[in-house]
């Protein structure tokens, strides 16, 4: 069992920080909320009301939206059109002109810095812009909810102040963000409260302050991390 | 690849083929007719093949299915063709969505092998079918027309062809393409996975029935073993992937090219025709692994460099 006993609550508008060694069960909380694995007991409440027994598709429509680790971009298609899936299929059923799709996803291409890309097919990008891109395609899906699935991973520390920005600039227009990440200092500057977990339980919640000096958070995840 | 003119090839194209029973022998009419058939089957392939990317071998029974519905209905219940036709397309829509429920939830290679077993299975329910013939077969009216036959399968490739190229550029069509690149993206961003699966299915279904249908009247014959005969379905992949799936007009060149090459190998060099054919494919599939599309769009701009690197893509 990848998470059990884990519950936790997450308020409209706020960005709350995911954090926990590797293997701790981050990934499947993401997917359990997005639909991609379906729980085998427990519930999944959307804004009041119940969603563990819909599939993905439908909870997309709700307003929950969310990136992967390992990014999954179309390859076959070019940067624009893979945003205009998002666009096309997004909450509330989406757009249902490709004309409009491609004009919101010119829209989120620039929001994310990627406007200069949009030609090039998917496969063709290297990891940084593949970060951007799966940003775009969920934010094109018009989310109420965004789960962000290690969006830093890999970038250096410019690119990090870039799509933290970016995610600053999320948090503005409303959306609530899970944040799963292992760069600190984004966790830090970003998240209005934080959740930990290892061995698929919550070890720890509450401010990125009372969390990251938890003698228990520190034991199991940031020991190896601190200096 | 669309320029200035692309519409004025295309319906000159068109234009030359639609005029061919006034101009050509009649070999080559009945050549042209089962080209046309083929092409048909090709593209209806590439709706769930090339733009879903679900790799069917059972669009071979949907062909059969739509021959017997139309053979069934002339025949059993003296019903004009049009009738049967229908009938046919119908029964393969509905065994389509029936199908398409448990077997689409199957992906890549368990997809294949578990469309590869229904052609036998359905070659083994139809041989045991009072209505059909048993597994002696059906002899259905004679119409000697072979312009009218050439007409027909001509209209159908151009329906066939309009229907991928509305999914082109489709709402449909992105989310069938978001299914052949990662289908849990897809499902994420908001695809309704299933609904579309099927639905790309029933719509190869409805083609190929349509096909069968006309070929069985053609032939004025239709038995198990030619209704359900899974080497149509592996032609109907090697012509849609030569020409390039996932594409308006791949399969269609696919079809004219590859069954123009089967039919002179066969006349030329006829002991050997199916080996040539195989090492023309194999060649193919080596220098060229997108289709003709691909090359087509690539090659200008690349050259011969084009082939090297899809030689260095298969390590060779």
């Amino acid at each position: 069992m990848a998470v059990s006993d884990v519950s936790f609550e997450l308020f409209e508008g706020e960005i709350l920080g995911l954090i926990g060694p590797n293997g701790a069960g981050k990934t499947t909380v993401v997917s359990l909320i997005s639909g991609t694995i379906a729980p085998s007991a427990g519930k999944v409440l959307f804004q009041g009301a119940p969603i563990a027994h819909l599939p993905a598709f439908r909870r997309s429509r709700l307003g929950i939206g969310r990136t992967f680790q390992l990014m999954k971009p179309f390859p076959g298609l070019d940067v624009l059109d893979n945003v205009a899936v998002g666009a096309l299929f997004g909450t509330d059923g989406g757009k249902s002109r490709l004309r409009h799709a491609r004009d919101d996803a010119a829209y989120w291409l620039d929001f994310v810095g990627l406007t200069h890309r949009a030609k090039q097919r998917a496969d063709e990008l290297g990891g940084p812009d593949r970060k951007r891109l799966e940003l775009a395609k969920a934010l094109a899906m018009n989310p109420r909810l965004l789960l962000l699935d290690e969006v830093m991973a890999g970038l250096h520390h410019v690119e990090i102040d870039e799509v933290v920005a970016i995610i600053k600039k999320v948090r503005g227009r409303g959306i609530t963000v899970l944040l799963i990440e292992h760069v600190m200092r984004a966790i830090q500057s970003l998240s209005d409260r934080v959740l930990v977990l290892h061995h698929g339980n919550k070890i720890a919640e509450g401010t990125s302050e009372t969390v990251l000096n938890d003698p228990k958070v520190i034991d199991a995840y940031l020991g190896s991390r601190r200096k | 690849m669309i320029g200035r003119y692309y519409w004025p090839t295309l319906a000159a194209v068109l234009v030359v083929f639609a005029a061919l029973p006034w101009i050509a022998p009649p070999v080559l009419i009945q050549f042209g007719t089962t080209t046309l058939l083929l092409a048909t089957l090709a593209q209806s392939w590439n709706i769930i093949g090339g733009y879903a990317g679900y790799a069917s071998f059972g669009n071979s029974v949907f062909y059969g299915i739509g021959g017997y519905g139309t053979a069934v209905a002339m025949v059993q219940f003296n019903l004009p063709f049009g009738i049967g036709l229908l009938i046919g397309s119908l029964l393969a829509v509905v065994f389509a969505l029936l199908l398409g429920l448990p077997v689409l939830r199957l992906r890549g290679h368990y997809f294949a092998i578990a469309t590869l077993a229904l052609a036998e299975a359905m070659t083994g329910v139809v041989s045991n079918l009072d209505i059909a013939g048993r597994n002696i077969g059906l002899v259905l009216p004679l119409r000697k027309d072979d312009a009218f036959f050439y007409e027909l399968s001509l209209g159908l490739v151009v329906l066939v062809t309009l229907a991928v190229f509305w999914i082109s550029r489709s709402r449909f069509g992105f989310g069938l393409i978001a299914i052949r690149e990662d289908e849990d993206a897809a499902g994420v961003m908001g695809v309704n996975t299933t609904l579309y699966k099927s639905t790309a299915f029933a719509l190869a279904g409805l083609f190929s029935a349509m096909a069968g249908g006309i070929h069985a009247y053609w032939i004025t014959f239709i038995d198990p073993a030619s209704a359900f005969d899974i080497t149509l379905n592996v032609m109907m992949i090697i012509m849609a992937i030569f020409g390039g799936a996932g594409t308006i007009l791949g399969p269609l060149v696919g079809a004219v090219l590859l069954a123009s090459i089967s039919e002179v190998l066969a006349t030329e060099v006829s002991a050997m025709a199916s080996l040539f054919f195989g090492l023309v494919i194999v060649v193919a599939v080596i220098f060229m692994p997108r289709g003709l599309a691909d090359l087509t769009r690539r090659f200008p701009g690349l050259g011969w460099r084009y082939f090297r690197e899809n030689l260095r893509l298969h390590r060779l």
